[in-house]
């Protein structure tokens, strides 16, 4: 559990891009993934869009997607990423993979398991977390998938 | 449909080159290009300049060192596809009737290691660590290594082929070959994709003189056939790879590599049984890999098998990347589809001595890159 998870009212919360997630950012154990169902062709889109990326289709509505998923392929990043990367410093290798939603929606996602466990096929739950504070002072909350108990 | 040739082939190196500018060495290909057509440069009429790392009107800044001049001249940009789709605006042009003669110029300048990711990917993929093109990539080669059982040694075998074709290549960068053992054991770079399996970032320029059949009756000499170039973006949901967010689980639309050469088989009246020599994307090894069933060079899942039959290599059925692809070239990106294109001139000419196909008539160039940037072009003589 984040310690800042506690204290809601000192900071304002923002996702990591906006209409990425759905649900009250002060309550992150409620957050899910945001996705976009189209009326027309039934695809489903990650992200609250208002047109769908499929068919271009405007009649839409914006869903929680599931927070439970199953992984579809993976790789393991050895290297600290180049740029802005917000993750552990000093770096530590770890999983990143698609991980395929009962929704009909494979996410890219980084992956919160030991990487000599991670394989295609396991399941894996969602989870929403205090990536870092911006220079607005915001806590910036953005999502990982983690191994299921 | 009005026919367009090419006239004349020209390339910069491949490789790192600290002390010379982008100008330099896009100059260098240019000029060759319009030195092996016999033409000069104030007899062309219009000019593209395919690069994707080069600050605005690279072209122009490049051009205009081989003379002032009032030619419109357009950067162009489309990933790794950059090339095909330069060379597909001339082509457009001279189809038009406007002009009859044009320049084709790639050329890039790169830094070394991971490219900026903030080229290609929103803040918040970078900030989470999903930023690097080769985890894209690796994530493709790990699934089809489940679905398929496709190897980690088979993989290894499509760069030991590239790196030994690239020995005889003087335009290559690194021109080394190395052991089956050697790229096994080299560093993990995303697994399952190792170092001596992938491409590096790097410096290089090529460029074509393109005409109208007529016009280059008139300039003379030995004309090679554009018979297809085309550039499509892969459908929704049809490719994973940078900078690509999610890929849709129901969706079954058919991938850029197949779109655009069927597109181009199609426009050709060709099929790939026709196809002599490959000039195709290996930005890593697998990648090569899964193009041989996208081309159609074998079923869906077996190009493991092809590469085990060595029917990839010079001399077998399917000769892919004679000139070493990228992996022994380097991917300066906007240089990269043309100087395919070039490689394949060479072997139309029959001037690729140890690299040579023997007999080709007939040679494919294939670029895919991010966001399902795709171009095919195909060569006949």
């Amino acid at each position: 559990m984040d310690m800042v998870e506690n204290n809601p009212a000192e900071f304002q919360r923002v996702p990591v891009r906006d209409g990425l997630l759905a649900g009250d950012l002060r309550r992150l154990d409620g957050v899910r993934l945001a996705g976009t169902r189209c009326h027309s062709c039934g695809e489903v889109s990650l992200g609250q869009n208002q047109v769908c990326l499929n068919c271009g289709g405007d009649q839409v509505s914006h869903v929680s997607l599931s927070d439970r998923g199953m992984l579809w392929s993976y790789t393991i990043v050895r290297n600290r990423p180049p740029g802005d990367y917000k993750g552990p410093d000093p770096f530590k290798p770890f999983g990143i993979g698609l991980v395929e939603l009962p929704d009909g929606i494979r996410v890219m996602s980084p992956l919160d398991v030991e990487i000599s466990d991670v394989q295609i096929g396991m399941p894996l739950q969602f989870r929403a977390f205090v990536q870092h504070v911006d220079a607005e002072h915001h806590e910036v909350i953005a999502f990982k998938f983690t191994g299921v108990a | 449909m009005p026919e367009v040739v090419i006239v004349g082939a020209g390339i910069h190196p491949f490789g790192r080159f600290k002390d010379k500018s982008y100008e330099e060495i896009g100059a260098f290909a240019a000029k060759q290009a319009l030195n092996d057509a016999g033409v000069a440069w104030s007899d062309i009429q219009s000019a593209y300049c395919s690069r994707m790392y080069l600050p605005a009107t690279s072209g122009a800044r490049i051009l205009r060192r081989l003379g002032s001049t009032t030619i419109p001249i357009c950067d162009i940009e489309a990933a790794c596809a950059s090339g095909g789709a330069a060379l597909r605006q001339a082509i457009l042009a001279i189809n038009s009737g406007e002009i009859d003669l044009a320049l084709v110029l790639g050329v890039e300048k790169m830094p070394r290691g991971f490219m900026d990711p903030s080229m290609i990917y929103s803040p918040w993929q970078i900030q989470m660590g999903m930023s690097m093109n080769p985890a894209y990539w690796s994530m493709r080669a790990k699934r089809h290594m489940y679905e398929f059982g496709t190897t980690d040694l088979q993989i290894a075998k499509v760069a030991y082929k590239n790196h030994r074709n690239s020995v005889h290549n003087e335009n290559a960068m690194y021109r080394k070959p190395f052991s089956i053992e050697e790229i096994l054991s080299s560093p993990m770079v995303m697994d399952p994709i190792r170092l001596l399996e992938i491409c590096a970032a790097n410096d290089g320029a090529a460029a074509v003189v393109v005409a109208s059949k007529e016009r280059a009756r008139r300039i003379g000499g030995k004309h090679i056939n554009i018979a297809a170039c085309s550039q499509t973006l892969a459908q929704y949901s049809a490719d994973f790879r940078c900078p690509a967010d999610s890929l849709s689980a129901t969706a079954n639309n058919m991938g850029p590599t197949e779109f655009t050469s069927n597109q181009a088989f199609e426009r050709a009246g060709i099929g790939a049984d026709d196809v002599d020599c490959f000039e195709v994307q290996d930005t890593d090894a697998f990648c090569e890999v899964e193009i041989y069933e996208q081309l159609g060079l074998c079923p869906l899942g077996e190009a493991g098998r092809l590469i085990d039959e060595g029917q990839t290599e010079i001399g077998g059925r399917y000769p892919v990347n004679m000139s070493g692809g990228l992996i022994s070239k380097g991917e300066p990106v906007g240089a990269s589809h043309l100087g395919q294109v070039v490689e394949i001139v060479s072997q139309l000419r029959s001037q690729s001595g140890e690299r040579q196909v023997e007999g080709a008539k007939v040679g494919l160039a294939h670029v895919l890159g991010a966001g399902g940037n795709c171009a095919v072009t195909i060569l006949k003589v």
